[in-house]
């Protein structure tokens, strides 16, 4: 047997080791600065995991129905410095009795003691400064009797100066009578009404012009003469610089040029919709059958009239499946343009997020949920239909 | 009269498509032009309407010289020349009737042709083209829902609302199933025999070039190697034209 075994291994070769040395170096030198440049804190998620919870218990009970807000006030007058022959008398009002203690002066430490309220009532004891501004103190539920005694350190008024006739004033709120409707519902309707617009207007914007467009972008009709390839070349280019900034940084521009509201929304969202439209129309003249051009051209038809003919209705089905597609990315897109002032859903869900109102955000999170499935339900089934 | 002048074309690529062919054709004639794929068959009859822009040489039909015809005259030009394909070529997603109608584009006027309007007389003669070719009853229907066979016979009638002095087919048979061959080649004759229109027809089959040629034109790599009669190709002319491996197979 002369006959060389064939090798079973690839044999050694010192400069592909080298090779997948530095290759493995260098992967591992990226993503350690990468770990480091992005801040991964593993420990933070779960270590802060509690502060998620308010907002995640929030999200599942939106503030959906309300009943009629009522309250009660009662203030106490309280005087600094203490007056001559000072005679501590509790505040009265609606049968309510509060009593502070001490009554006047700048006292560190001040007892409120209210009587006789309404019983099991959440209460919040505010400051009041004698420039006319409040500041909340501690909150507080009444007992059965109707009984609440609460501690807290006075505060020390930084404008205007310490003098003056100050005041403790005791909020007792509840909500009493039928269920109803509450505002936020009615405003996050609203607003996902106008989010739906903002999708079909920048849809219906981005069709009308990215429709023409695409044929001076479409490889297979423009590279016949020199000026064609120019134009061609000179289209593309625009579309991919357009496409390539996001939508919210348009929405960012557009804020700064006509200024917040949903037709900043409808601009950026268009701008962005025309080029990636007119980039997927181009590529579907692109696919089409040339014969047909060919045979059109062949009876003497003009450039337009083959077009007319012989392209036109070979790309209105995939010309209206791309739309529909981009109706669906736009009815995503409009709940986000708000965020940076675009109008839409997006504005309002930011501000209830930044007040803390997260029982309103969950409202308009889960009108955004329910929209975009619809959404995306309703143009699956229109595109099963038509194409 | 067509006369063909020292065509040349070679593609962007560099293949040599037409190498130095000339040859006439005398009005009424019916030529068929044979020989291998890639032999160049599709090339010269792309260049007779110039859908293939001849590198060198001149198509000169009637006196005009088609390859120096500036835009507008082409299109004129073209108008009376109707052209037929292997693939039938028709708009898949328009009615019969529509494609059938787009043979008269080149004499509509451009607004007339954007709205779509045509008028009675246009579609009068629409309808009867389609039943010259026995498919009258189909003109409503969506181009694609049609056989093979029925798709050429609407190009047929594209081709003859163009009112044509002259038909270039390109393979108009190579898509068929041998029936509904001789039932296409058999109009494509009548147009030639009852209206006296001249046929420049590229087929496949031997047989089926002597069967309705009165005129066999065979490329071989661009080059012309034979110009006569059909009786005239033997065993050895068939050698020189499809090599020396084929042989010839009977279409029936």
């Amino acid at each position: 047997m002369n006959e060389k075994t064939p090798q079973m291994r690839r044999p050694f070769s010192l400069k592909r080791f080298v090779r997948n040395v530095v290759f493995l170096a260098v992967a591992v030198v990226v993503y350690l600065y990468g770990w480091k440049v992005t801040e991964i804190n593993l420990g933070v998620l779960i270590r802060d995991v509690k502060d998620i919870k308010p907002l995640v218990v929030d999200l599942v009970r939106p503030e959906l129905m309300v009943r009629e807000e009522q309250s009660r006030l009662i203030t106490y007058e309280y005087p600094i410095p203490c007056p001559e022959n000072f005679q501590p008398k509790p505040a009265e009002a609606m049968g309510m009795q509060l009593e502070v203690k001490p009554g006047c002066g700048k006292a560190d430490e001040i007892t409120v003691t209210l009587r006789n309220a309404r019983p099991n009532t959440s209460a919040r004891v505010e400051w009041h400064f004698p420039i006319g501004t409040d500041q909340l103190l501690v909150q507080g539920t009444t007992d059965e009797n109707g009984s609440l005694r609460l501690r807290f350190k006075r505060p020390v008024a930084t404008i205007g100066g310490e003098k003056g006739l100050h005041g403790v004033k005791i909020t007792l709120y509840w909500e009493e009578g039928p269920l109803r409707v509450s505002d936020t519902v009615k405003t996050v309707a609203d607003k996902m009404v106008e989010t739906v617009f903002l999708a079909l207007m920048a849809t219906t914007f981005g069709v009308i012009f990215a429709m023409p467009i695409s044929f001076f972008g479409a490889r297979n009709l423009m590279m016949t003469t020199k000026w064609g390839a120019v134009v061609y070349y000179l289209v593309r280019l625009v579309f991919n610089i357009l496409r390539s900034v996001e939508t919210l940084i348009w929405a960012v521009i557009f804020v700064v040029w006509v200024g917040i509201g949903p037709f900043a929304g409808v601009m950026a969202l268009t701008v962005h919709s025309v080029a990636a439209l007119a980039k997927l129309y181009s590529e579907a003249i692109e696919s089409i059958d040339p014969g047909p051009i060919e045979a059109i051209t062949a009876t003497g038809a003009s450039r337009l009239q083959t077009i007319i003919y012989a392209v036109v209705p070979q790309v209105i089905p995939p010309f209206i499946a791309f739309t529909i597609y981009r109706w669906d990315i736009n009815v995503r897109m409009s709940t986000v343009v708000g965020l940076v002032g675009g109008g839409g859903i997006g504005y309002i869900l930011i501000q209830y997020i930044n007040l803390l109102q997260y029982r309103r955000a969950a409202v308009a999170m889960w009108a955004i949920v329910i929209v975009v499935s619809a959404m995306d339900y309703l143009s699956g089934y229109v595109r099963e239909k038509i194409v | 009269m067509l006369e063909i002048r020292n065509l040349n074309k070679i593609y962007p690529g560099g293949v040599h498509a037409l190498k130095d062919v000339s040859f006439t054709v005398e009005d009424g004639e019916f030529v068929v032009l044979i020989g291998l794929s890639g032999s160049g068959k599709s090339t010269l009859l792309r260049c007779i309407n110039r859908l293939v822009e001849p590198t060198s040489g001149q198509v000169i039909w009637d006196g005009v010289d088609i390859t120096a015809a500036a835009p507008s005259e082409l299109r004129r030009i073209r108008r009376q020349i109707g052209m037929i394909f292997q693939q039938f070529n028709l708009v898949k997603r328009l009615s019969v009737m529509t494609n059938v109608l787009t043979g008269r584009l080149g004499y509509v006027p451009a607004w007339r042709s954007l709205l779509n309007y045509w008028t009675a007389e246009e579609k009068r003669m629409a309808m009867a083209n389609l039943e010259r070719v026995g498919i009258a009853d189909q003109a409503w229907k969506r181009a694609d829902e049609l056989s093979g066979g029925q798709q050429q016979r609407v190009a047929i009638a594209r081709a003859l609302m163009q009112q044509p002095r002259l038909i270039l087919a390109d393979e108009p048979v190579a898509s068929l199933d041998p029936a509904t061959s001789h039932s296409v080649m058999k109009y494509i004759l009548e147009l030639n025999r009852r209206d006296g229109i001249t046929v420049i027809c590229s087929l496949h089959f031997l047989s089926l070039a002597r069967q309705y040629g009165t005129r066999i034109i065979a490329l071989r790599d661009g080059h012309i190697v034979f110009d006569g009669k059909p009786e005239e190709i033997d065993d050895r002319r068939f050698k020189e034209i499809y090599g020396e491996e084929a042989v010839e197979v009977e279409i029936r």
